[in-house]
Protein backbone atom coordinates (compact mmCIF):
# COMPACT_ATOMS: atom_id res chain seq x y z
CA UNK A 1 0.00 0.00 0.00
CA UNK A 2 1.16 3.48 -0.77
CA UNK A 3 1.78 6.36 1.56
CA UNK A 4 -1.24 8.54 2.27
CA UNK A 5 -1.57 11.60 0.15
CA UNK A 6 -0.73 14.84 1.91
CA UNK A 7 -3.75 16.78 3.03
CA UNK A 8 -3.67 19.95 0.99
CA UNK A 9 -6.44 21.57 2.96
CA UNK A 10 -4.71 22.11 6.19
CA UNK A 11 -2.10 21.28 8.66
CA UNK A 12 -1.62 17.89 10.18
CA UNK A 13 -3.29 18.91 13.43
CA UNK A 14 -6.49 19.80 11.65
CA UNK A 15 -6.54 16.50 9.74
CA UNK A 16 -5.71 14.57 12.88
CA UNK A 17 -8.48 16.25 14.85
CA UNK A 18 -11.06 15.40 12.20
CA UNK A 19 -9.87 11.79 12.17
CA UNK A 20 -10.20 11.65 15.94
CA UNK A 21 -13.74 12.98 15.78
CA UNK A 22 -14.66 10.39 13.22
CA UNK A 23 -13.22 7.66 15.41
CA UNK A 24 -15.36 8.91 18.25
CA UNK A 25 -18.41 8.89 16.00
CA UNK A 26 -17.66 5.29 15.22
CA UNK A 27 -18.39 4.43 18.83
CA UNK A 28 -21.56 6.51 18.88
CA UNK A 29 -20.42 9.82 20.35
CA UNK A 30 -22.85 12.40 19.07
CA UNK A 31 -20.80 15.21 20.53
CA UNK A 32 -18.06 14.28 18.10
CA UNK A 33 -20.57 14.43 15.30
CA UNK A 34 -21.57 17.92 16.35
CA UNK A 35 -17.95 18.97 16.36
CA UNK A 36 -17.23 17.51 12.97
CA UNK A 37 -20.32 19.22 11.64
CA UNK A 38 -18.97 22.55 12.81
CA UNK A 39 -15.70 21.79 11.08
CA UNK A 40 -17.06 20.62 7.73
CA UNK A 41 -20.60 21.88 7.26
CA UNK A 42 -19.62 25.15 5.67
CA UNK A 43 -17.38 23.86 2.90
CA UNK A 44 -19.66 20.91 2.27
CA UNK A 45 -22.75 23.05 2.06
CA UNK A 46 -20.95 25.55 -0.15
CA UNK A 47 -19.87 22.78 -2.46
CA UNK A 48 -23.33 21.27 -2.63
CA UNK A 49 -24.86 24.62 -3.31
CA UNK A 50 -22.27 25.35 -5.97
CA UNK A 51 -23.10 22.13 -7.76
CA UNK A 52 -26.86 22.18 -7.28
CA UNK A 53 -27.56 25.91 -7.17
CA UNK A 54 -30.41 25.10 -4.88
CA UNK A 55 -30.35 25.75 -1.12
CA UNK A 56 -32.92 23.13 -0.21
CA UNK A 57 -31.25 20.40 -2.17
CA UNK A 58 -27.86 21.44 -0.84
CA UNK A 59 -29.16 21.01 2.71
CA UNK A 60 -30.50 17.59 1.85
CA UNK A 61 -27.16 16.56 0.45
CA UNK A 62 -25.24 17.79 3.48
CA UNK A 63 -27.61 15.99 5.81
CA UNK A 64 -27.26 12.78 3.80
CA UNK A 65 -23.49 13.07 3.88
CA UNK A 66 -23.32 13.48 7.64
CA UNK A 67 -25.67 10.58 8.16
CA UNK A 68 -23.39 8.58 5.90
CA UNK A 69 -20.32 9.65 7.85
CA UNK A 70 -22.06 8.70 11.04
CA UNK A 71 -22.98 5.27 9.77
CA UNK A 72 -19.69 4.53 8.07
CA UNK A 73 -17.33 6.12 10.56
CA UNK A 74 -16.02 2.75 11.65
CA UNK A 75 -14.94 1.93 8.10
CA UNK A 76 -12.78 5.00 7.74
CA UNK A 77 -9.05 4.39 7.32
CA UNK A 78 -6.82 7.39 7.74
CA UNK A 79 -4.20 5.86 5.48
CA UNK A 80 -6.54 6.25 2.54
CA UNK A 81 -7.01 9.98 2.77
CA UNK A 82 -8.18 12.76 5.01
CA UNK A 83 -11.65 13.03 6.49
CA UNK A 84 -12.03 16.29 4.65
CA UNK A 85 -11.34 14.61 1.28
CA UNK A 86 -13.73 11.80 2.06
CA UNK A 87 -16.52 14.16 3.12
CA UNK A 88 -15.97 16.39 0.09
CA UNK A 89 -16.01 13.40 -2.25
CA UNK A 90 -19.24 12.13 -0.72
CA UNK A 91 -20.83 15.56 -1.03
CA UNK A 92 -19.75 16.08 -4.61
CA UNK A 93 -20.88 12.63 -5.69
CA UNK A 94 -24.29 13.02 -4.12
CA UNK A 95 -24.77 16.50 -5.50
CA UNK A 96 -23.75 15.43 -9.00
CA UNK A 97 -26.04 12.42 -8.78
CA UNK A 98 -28.89 14.79 -8.11
CA UNK A 99 -27.86 17.03 -10.97
CA UNK A 100 -27.82 14.10 -13.35
CA UNK A 101 -31.10 12.85 -12.00
CA UNK A 102 -32.75 16.15 -12.59
CA UNK A 103 -31.59 16.19 -16.21
CA UNK A 104 -31.05 19.87 -16.01
CA UNK A 105 -27.39 20.06 -16.75
CA UNK A 106 -27.54 22.79 -19.33
CA UNK A 107 -29.70 25.05 -17.20
CA UNK A 108 -27.58 24.49 -14.14
CA UNK A 109 -24.44 25.17 -16.09
CA UNK A 110 -25.78 28.53 -17.17
CA UNK A 111 -27.07 29.30 -13.72
CA UNK A 112 -23.93 28.22 -11.89
CA UNK A 113 -21.52 30.13 -14.07
CA UNK A 114 -21.77 33.43 -12.19
CA UNK A 115 -20.36 33.23 -8.70
CA UNK A 116 -23.37 34.85 -7.17
CA UNK A 117 -24.62 33.24 -4.01
CA UNK A 118 -27.95 33.97 -2.39
CA UNK A 119 -26.75 33.13 1.08
CA UNK A 120 -24.82 35.25 3.51
CA UNK A 121 -21.14 35.14 2.67
CA UNK A 122 -18.89 34.31 5.55
CA UNK A 123 -21.54 35.30 7.93
CA UNK A 124 -21.88 34.03 11.43
CA UNK A 125 -19.22 33.58 14.02
CA UNK A 126 -15.53 34.07 13.33
CA UNK A 127 -14.27 30.99 15.09
CA UNK A 128 -10.70 29.79 14.77
CA UNK A 129 -11.86 27.12 12.42
CA UNK A 130 -13.73 29.61 10.30
CA UNK A 131 -10.67 31.75 9.96
CA UNK A 132 -8.63 28.71 9.06
CA UNK A 133 -11.19 27.82 6.44
CA UNK A 134 -11.20 31.31 5.00
CA UNK A 135 -7.47 31.17 4.67
CA UNK A 136 -7.51 27.85 2.86
CA UNK A 137 -10.31 28.90 0.58
CA UNK A 138 -8.42 32.00 -0.39
CA UNK A 139 -5.36 29.90 -1.13
CA UNK A 140 -7.32 27.55 -3.38
CA UNK A 141 -8.94 30.44 -5.23
CA UNK A 142 -5.52 32.00 -5.64
CA UNK A 143 -4.16 28.78 -7.08
CA UNK A 144 -7.08 28.44 -9.41
CA UNK A 145 -6.59 32.01 -10.58
CA UNK A 146 -3.08 31.13 -11.67
CA UNK A 147 -4.43 28.79 -14.30
CA UNK A 148 -5.15 30.03 -17.77
CA UNK A 149 -8.80 30.92 -18.38
CA UNK A 150 -9.34 27.85 -20.58
CA UNK A 151 -7.82 25.49 -18.02
CA UNK A 152 -9.72 27.14 -15.21
CA UNK A 153 -13.02 26.81 -17.00
CA UNK A 154 -12.35 23.19 -17.90
CA UNK A 155 -11.42 22.39 -14.29
CA UNK A 156 -14.50 24.12 -12.88
CA UNK A 157 -16.82 22.37 -15.29
CA UNK A 158 -15.13 19.04 -14.61
CA UNK A 159 -15.53 19.42 -10.88
CA UNK A 160 -18.83 21.23 -10.40
CA UNK A 161 -21.01 20.69 -13.42
CA UNK A 162 -21.52 16.93 -13.50
CA UNK A 163 -20.99 17.02 -17.26
CA UNK A 164 -19.22 14.21 -19.07
CA UNK A 165 -15.97 14.70 -20.96
CA UNK A 166 -17.85 15.00 -24.23
CA UNK A 167 -20.37 17.43 -22.79
CA UNK A 168 -17.60 19.63 -21.46
CA UNK A 169 -16.00 19.61 -24.90
CA UNK A 170 -19.27 20.63 -26.50
CA UNK A 171 -19.91 23.29 -23.89
CA UNK A 172 -16.47 24.81 -24.37
CA UNK A 173 -16.58 24.22 -28.12
CA UNK A 174 -13.21 22.45 -28.11
CA UNK A 175 -11.99 19.02 -29.20
CA UNK A 176 -12.24 16.29 -26.61
CA UNK A 177 -8.48 15.77 -26.64
CA UNK A 178 -7.92 19.44 -25.90
CA UNK A 179 -10.32 19.30 -22.97
CA UNK A 180 -8.58 16.28 -21.53
CA UNK A 181 -5.22 18.00 -21.86
CA UNK A 182 -6.52 21.15 -20.17
CA UNK A 183 -7.89 19.13 -17.27
CA UNK A 184 -4.66 17.17 -16.94
CA UNK A 185 -2.39 20.21 -17.06
CA UNK A 186 -4.70 22.28 -14.86
CA UNK A 187 -4.93 19.70 -12.12
CA UNK A 188 -1.21 19.04 -12.25
CA UNK A 189 -0.55 22.76 -11.84
CA UNK A 190 -2.95 22.98 -8.90
CA UNK A 191 -1.20 20.02 -7.27
CA UNK A 192 2.11 21.79 -7.60
CA UNK A 193 0.82 25.08 -6.23
CA UNK A 194 -1.53 24.18 -3.40
CA UNK A 195 0.58 21.86 -1.20
CA UNK A 196 3.38 24.40 -1.01
CA UNK A 197 1.14 27.33 -0.16
CA UNK A 198 -0.95 25.75 2.55
CA UNK B 1 7.54 6.29 -14.65
CA UNK B 2 4.16 7.89 -15.16
CA UNK B 3 3.24 8.46 -18.76
CA UNK B 4 1.31 11.44 -20.01
CA UNK B 5 -1.57 9.14 -20.82
CA UNK B 6 -1.61 7.75 -17.27
CA UNK B 7 -1.50 11.26 -15.86
CA UNK B 8 -4.43 12.25 -18.04
CA UNK B 9 -6.45 9.23 -16.92
CA UNK B 10 -5.54 9.95 -13.31
CA UNK B 11 -6.77 13.55 -13.66
CA UNK B 12 -10.02 12.45 -15.27
CA UNK B 13 -10.40 9.80 -12.59
CA UNK B 14 -9.99 12.45 -9.89
CA UNK B 15 -12.97 14.25 -11.38
CA UNK B 16 -14.88 11.00 -11.90
CA UNK B 17 -14.99 11.70 -15.61
CA UNK B 18 -13.85 8.33 -16.90
CA UNK B 19 -16.37 6.28 -18.81
CA UNK B 20 -17.27 2.92 -17.29
CA UNK B 21 -14.92 0.89 -19.51
CA UNK B 22 -12.11 3.43 -19.15
CA UNK B 23 -12.57 3.47 -15.42
CA UNK B 24 -12.48 -0.27 -15.11
CA UNK B 25 -9.32 -0.50 -17.18
CA UNK B 26 -7.67 2.33 -15.28
CA UNK B 27 -8.53 1.01 -11.84
CA UNK B 28 -7.20 -2.39 -12.86
CA UNK B 29 -3.96 -0.78 -14.01
CA UNK B 30 -3.91 1.29 -10.85
CA UNK B 31 -3.99 -1.79 -8.65
CA UNK B 32 -0.66 -2.91 -10.06
CA UNK B 33 1.11 0.44 -10.12
CA UNK B 34 2.09 1.94 -6.73
CA UNK B 35 3.57 5.04 -8.33
CA UNK B 36 0.31 5.67 -10.12
CA UNK B 37 -1.58 5.15 -6.87
CA UNK B 38 0.42 7.95 -5.25
CA UNK B 39 -0.31 10.27 -8.14
CA UNK B 40 -4.02 9.44 -8.07
CA UNK B 41 -4.19 10.05 -4.33
CA UNK B 42 -2.48 13.40 -4.72
CA UNK B 43 -4.74 14.46 -7.58
CA UNK B 44 -7.83 13.36 -5.67
CA UNK B 45 -6.75 15.39 -2.66
CA UNK B 46 -6.05 18.37 -4.88
CA UNK B 47 -9.41 18.02 -6.59
CA UNK B 48 -11.09 17.95 -3.18
CA UNK B 49 -9.65 21.36 -2.35
CA UNK B 50 -11.69 22.79 -5.21
CA UNK B 51 -14.63 22.56 -2.86
CA UNK B 52 -13.18 25.69 -1.31
CA UNK B 53 -12.79 27.57 -4.54
CA UNK B 54 -16.25 29.07 -4.44
CA UNK B 55 -17.72 31.45 -1.96
CA UNK B 56 -18.06 29.88 1.45
CA UNK B 57 -21.66 29.89 2.58
CA UNK B 58 -23.01 29.39 6.04
CA UNK B 59 -25.56 26.62 6.04
CA UNK B 60 -28.91 27.35 7.65
CA UNK B 61 -28.77 27.12 11.42
CA UNK B 62 -31.48 24.50 11.52
CA UNK B 63 -29.42 22.15 9.38
CA UNK B 64 -27.20 21.12 12.27
CA UNK B 65 -30.16 20.07 14.36
CA UNK B 66 -31.60 18.22 11.42
CA UNK B 67 -28.31 16.37 10.90
CA UNK B 68 -28.00 15.43 14.56
CA UNK B 69 -31.61 14.29 14.66
CA UNK B 70 -31.20 12.24 11.49
CA UNK B 71 -28.09 10.56 12.85
CA UNK B 72 -29.79 9.78 16.13
CA UNK B 73 -32.70 8.30 14.25
CA UNK B 74 -30.39 6.24 12.13
CA UNK B 75 -28.66 4.98 15.28
CA UNK B 76 -31.98 3.77 16.62
CA UNK B 77 -32.83 2.18 13.32
CA UNK B 78 -29.44 0.55 13.12
CA UNK B 79 -30.15 -1.40 16.28
CA UNK B 80 -33.13 -3.00 14.60
CA UNK B 81 -31.88 -3.51 11.09
CA UNK B 82 -28.65 -3.61 9.15
CA UNK B 83 -26.95 -0.50 7.88
CA UNK B 84 -28.14 1.22 4.77
CA UNK B 85 -27.08 -0.98 1.91
CA UNK B 86 -26.23 1.97 -0.31
CA UNK B 87 -22.48 2.50 -0.31
CA UNK B 88 -20.90 5.64 -1.62
CA UNK B 89 -17.38 5.18 -2.83
CA UNK B 90 -14.79 7.22 -1.11
CA UNK B 91 -11.53 6.71 -2.83
CA UNK B 92 -10.00 4.73 -5.57
CA UNK B 93 -8.58 2.29 -3.03
CA UNK B 94 -12.04 1.03 -2.30
CA UNK B 95 -12.66 0.61 -5.98
CA UNK B 96 -9.65 -1.62 -6.51
CA UNK B 97 -11.05 -4.87 -5.10
CA UNK B 98 -14.42 -4.11 -6.68
CA UNK B 99 -12.75 -3.40 -9.97
CA UNK B 100 -10.75 -6.60 -9.73
CA UNK B 101 -13.91 -8.53 -8.93
CA UNK B 102 -15.76 -6.81 -11.75
CA UNK B 103 -12.89 -7.54 -14.12
CA UNK B 104 -12.90 -11.18 -13.08
CA UNK B 105 -16.66 -11.37 -13.43
CA UNK B 106 -16.56 -9.74 -16.86
CA UNK B 107 -13.72 -11.97 -17.95
CA UNK B 108 -15.54 -15.03 -16.66
CA UNK B 109 -18.72 -13.98 -18.42
CA UNK B 110 -16.81 -13.24 -21.57
CA UNK B 111 -14.98 -16.57 -21.51
CA UNK B 112 -18.21 -18.40 -20.71
CA UNK B 113 -19.90 -16.70 -23.63
CA UNK B 114 -16.96 -17.44 -25.92
CA UNK B 115 -16.85 -21.01 -24.69
CA UNK B 116 -20.56 -21.47 -25.34
CA UNK B 117 -20.24 -19.94 -28.78
CA UNK B 118 -17.23 -22.10 -29.62
CA UNK B 119 -18.98 -25.19 -28.28
CA UNK B 120 -22.05 -24.44 -30.40
CA UNK B 121 -19.86 -23.72 -33.39
CA UNK B 122 -17.88 -26.88 -32.81
CA UNK B 123 -21.07 -28.91 -32.51
CA UNK B 124 -22.42 -27.38 -35.70
CA UNK B 125 -19.17 -28.08 -37.51
CA UNK B 126 -19.13 -31.66 -36.23
CA UNK B 127 -22.71 -32.19 -37.42
CA UNK B 128 -21.86 -30.59 -40.72
CA UNK B 129 -18.84 -32.84 -41.06
CA UNK B 130 -20.88 -35.93 -40.23
CA UNK B 131 -23.47 -34.96 -42.83
CA UNK B 132 -20.71 -34.38 -45.34
CA UNK B 133 -19.23 -37.79 -44.55
CA UNK B 134 -22.62 -39.47 -45.00
CA UNK B 135 -23.15 -37.64 -48.27
CA UNK B 136 -19.65 -38.62 -49.37
CA UNK B 137 -20.23 -42.28 -48.54
CA UNK B 138 -23.58 -42.25 -50.33
CA UNK B 139 -21.97 -40.70 -53.37
CA UNK B 140 -19.13 -43.18 -53.15
CA UNK B 141 -21.56 -46.10 -52.95
CA UNK B 142 -23.59 -44.77 -55.83
CA UNK B 143 -20.43 -44.28 -57.85
CA UNK B 144 -19.24 -47.73 -56.91
CA UNK B 145 -22.59 -49.26 -57.91
CA UNK B 146 -22.64 -47.37 -61.13
CA UNK B 147 -19.04 -48.29 -61.77
CA UNK B 148 -19.80 -51.97 -61.18
CA UNK B 149 -22.83 -51.78 -63.40
CA UNK B 150 -20.84 -50.03 -66.07
CA UNK B 151 -18.09 -52.60 -65.83
CA UNK B 152 -20.62 -55.38 -66.23
CA UNK B 153 -22.22 -53.60 -69.14
CA UNK B 154 -18.84 -53.05 -70.75
CA UNK B 155 -17.86 -56.66 -70.17
CA UNK B 156 -21.18 -57.85 -71.56
CA UNK B 157 -20.88 -55.59 -74.56
CA UNK B 158 -17.31 -56.75 -74.99
CA UNK B 159 -18.35 -60.36 -74.95
CA UNK B 160 -21.12 -59.65 -77.40
CA UNK B 161 -18.79 -57.70 -79.58
CA UNK B 162 -16.15 -60.37 -79.26
CA UNK B 163 -18.61 -63.06 -80.21
CA UNK B 164 -19.89 -60.97 -83.08
CA UNK B 165 -16.35 -60.33 -84.23
CA UNK B 166 -15.56 -64.04 -83.92
CA UNK B 167 -18.60 -64.94 -85.90
CA UNK B 168 -17.84 -62.29 -88.44
CA UNK B 169 -14.27 -63.41 -88.63
CA UNK B 170 -15.06 -67.11 -89.01
CA UNK B 171 -15.75 -68.52 -92.40
CA UNK B 172 -18.39 -71.22 -92.37
CA UNK B 173 -18.77 -73.29 -95.48
CA UNK B 174 -20.96 -76.27 -96.27
CA UNK B 175 -19.19 -78.74 -98.54
CA UNK B 176 -21.17 -80.32 -101.29
CA UNK B 177 -20.69 -83.87 -102.57
CA UNK B 178 -19.06 -84.20 -105.90
CA UNK B 179 -18.94 -88.05 -105.95
CA UNK B 180 -21.81 -90.46 -106.14
CA UNK B 181 -20.88 -92.30 -102.99
CA UNK B 182 -20.89 -89.13 -100.81
CA UNK B 183 -24.17 -87.59 -101.77
CA UNK B 184 -25.63 -88.16 -98.30
CA UNK B 185 -22.60 -86.76 -96.56
CA UNK B 186 -23.05 -83.52 -94.63
CA UNK B 187 -19.81 -81.67 -94.07
CA UNK B 188 -19.36 -78.19 -92.69
CA UNK B 189 -16.01 -76.44 -92.51
CA UNK B 190 -15.39 -73.57 -90.08
CA UNK B 191 -12.27 -71.51 -90.67
CA UNK B 192 -10.62 -69.03 -88.35
CA UNK B 193 -8.21 -67.00 -90.45
CA UNK B 194 -6.71 -65.24 -87.48
CA UNK B 195 -5.69 -68.42 -85.75
CA UNK B 196 -5.15 -70.29 -89.01
CA UNK B 197 -7.24 -73.17 -87.67
CA UNK B 198 -10.19 -75.04 -89.10
CA UNK B 199 -12.85 -77.44 -87.89
CA UNK B 200 -14.70 -80.02 -89.95
CA UNK B 201 -18.00 -81.48 -88.87
CA UNK B 202 -18.89 -84.51 -90.94
CA UNK B 203 -21.77 -86.90 -90.91
CA UNK B 204 -22.44 -89.90 -93.11
CA UNK B 205 -19.11 -89.67 -94.83
CA UNK B 206 -18.49 -93.07 -96.50
CA UNK B 207 -15.88 -95.35 -95.03
CA UNK B 208 -12.80 -95.94 -97.16
CA UNK B 209 -10.13 -98.63 -97.50
CA UNK B 210 -7.27 -98.77 -95.08
CA UNK B 211 -4.92 -97.91 -97.91
CA UNK B 212 -6.66 -94.63 -98.52
CA UNK B 213 -7.18 -91.32 -96.59
CA UNK B 214 -9.33 -88.32 -97.03
CA UNK B 215 -7.19 -85.19 -97.49
CA UNK B 216 -8.32 -81.64 -96.71
CA UNK B 217 -7.45 -78.80 -99.05
CA UNK B 218 -7.76 -75.06 -98.59
CA UNK B 219 -7.98 -73.07 -101.77
CA UNK B 220 -6.02 -69.82 -101.45
CA UNK B 221 -5.60 -67.66 -104.58
CA UNK B 222 -2.17 -66.74 -103.30
CA UNK B 223 -0.93 -70.26 -104.11
CA UNK B 224 -1.03 -72.08 -107.46
CA UNK B 225 -2.16 -75.30 -105.75
CA UNK B 226 -4.53 -75.80 -102.83
CA UNK B 227 -2.87 -75.81 -99.44
CA UNK B 228 -2.67 -79.16 -97.63
CA UNK B 229 -4.94 -79.28 -94.56
CA UNK B 230 -4.05 -82.79 -93.40
CA UNK B 231 -5.50 -86.27 -93.76
CA UNK B 232 -8.08 -88.27 -91.88
CA UNK B 233 -9.55 -91.73 -92.19
CA UNK B 234 -13.11 -92.86 -91.80
CA UNK B 235 -13.47 -96.58 -91.13
CA UNK B 236 -17.24 -96.55 -90.72
CA UNK B 237 -20.06 -94.16 -91.34
CA UNK B 238 -20.46 -91.77 -88.50
CA UNK B 239 -20.13 -88.32 -87.13
CA UNK B 240 -16.63 -86.90 -87.10
CA UNK B 241 -15.43 -83.56 -85.71
CA UNK B 242 -11.94 -82.90 -86.90
CA UNK B 243 -9.74 -79.88 -86.35
CA UNK B 244 -7.27 -79.12 -89.10
CA UNK B 245 -4.33 -76.84 -89.67
CA UNK B 246 -2.91 -75.88 -93.05
CA UNK B 247 0.65 -76.71 -93.91
CA UNK B 248 1.16 -73.18 -95.21
CA UNK B 249 -0.20 -69.80 -94.05
CA UNK B 250 -3.56 -69.08 -95.63
CA UNK B 251 -4.25 -65.47 -96.48
CA UNK B 252 -7.74 -66.01 -97.85
CA UNK B 253 -9.64 -69.26 -97.67
CA UNK B 254 -11.65 -69.12 -100.88
CA UNK B 255 -12.85 -72.70 -100.74
CA UNK B 256 -12.48 -76.01 -98.95
CA UNK B 257 -12.17 -79.41 -100.59
CA UNK B 258 -11.77 -83.01 -99.53
CA UNK B 259 -10.11 -85.49 -101.88
CA UNK B 260 -9.57 -89.19 -101.68
CA UNK B 261 -5.88 -89.92 -101.65
CA UNK B 262 -3.46 -92.72 -100.87
CA UNK B 263 -2.65 -93.46 -97.27
CA UNK B 264 -0.73 -90.60 -95.66
CA UNK B 265 -1.75 -88.03 -98.22
CA UNK B 266 0.02 -86.25 -101.05
CA UNK B 267 1.64 -82.78 -101.49
CA UNK B 268 -0.60 -81.90 -104.39
CA UNK B 269 -4.04 -83.34 -104.84
CA UNK B 270 -4.13 -86.14 -107.38
CA UNK B 271 -7.14 -88.18 -106.29
CA UNK B 272 -10.76 -87.39 -106.88
CA UNK B 273 -12.38 -84.37 -105.09
CA UNK B 274 -15.29 -85.85 -103.19
CA UNK B 275 -16.49 -82.69 -101.37
CA UNK B 276 -16.15 -79.01 -102.19
CA UNK B 277 -17.45 -75.81 -100.64
CA UNK B 278 -16.84 -72.10 -101.09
Amino acid sequence: MTDPAPSPIGDEAQAHEQARLLAAMAIGEQAALAQLYDSLAKPLYSLAFRVLNNASEAQDVVQDVFVQLWKKASSYEQSRGSVFSWAVTLTRNRAIDRVRTRKRRAELLAESAPDIQPMTLNGGHDSAHSLWLQEKAAAVRGALAQLGPDQQKAIELAYFSGLTQQEIAVTLNAPLGTIKARIRRGLRQLREIIPFHL
Amino acid sequence: MITERQEELAALHAFDLLEAAEKLAFVTELAANPELQVLVAQLAATAATLALSGAQLNPPAELKQAVLAACSASSLIQTDKPMDAKIVSFSFFKLIPWAAAATLALATAWFARESTMLRDENSALRTERQLAEVAYKMAQNQLSSRSLLAEKMIASLGDKLHRAEDLARLKVTALASLAGNTKEAQVIAVWDPEQQLGLLTMEKLPAIADTQDYQIWIVDPAYPNPVDGGVFHVSQDGRVILPFKPAQPVARAAAFAISLEKKGGVPVAVGPIVLLGK
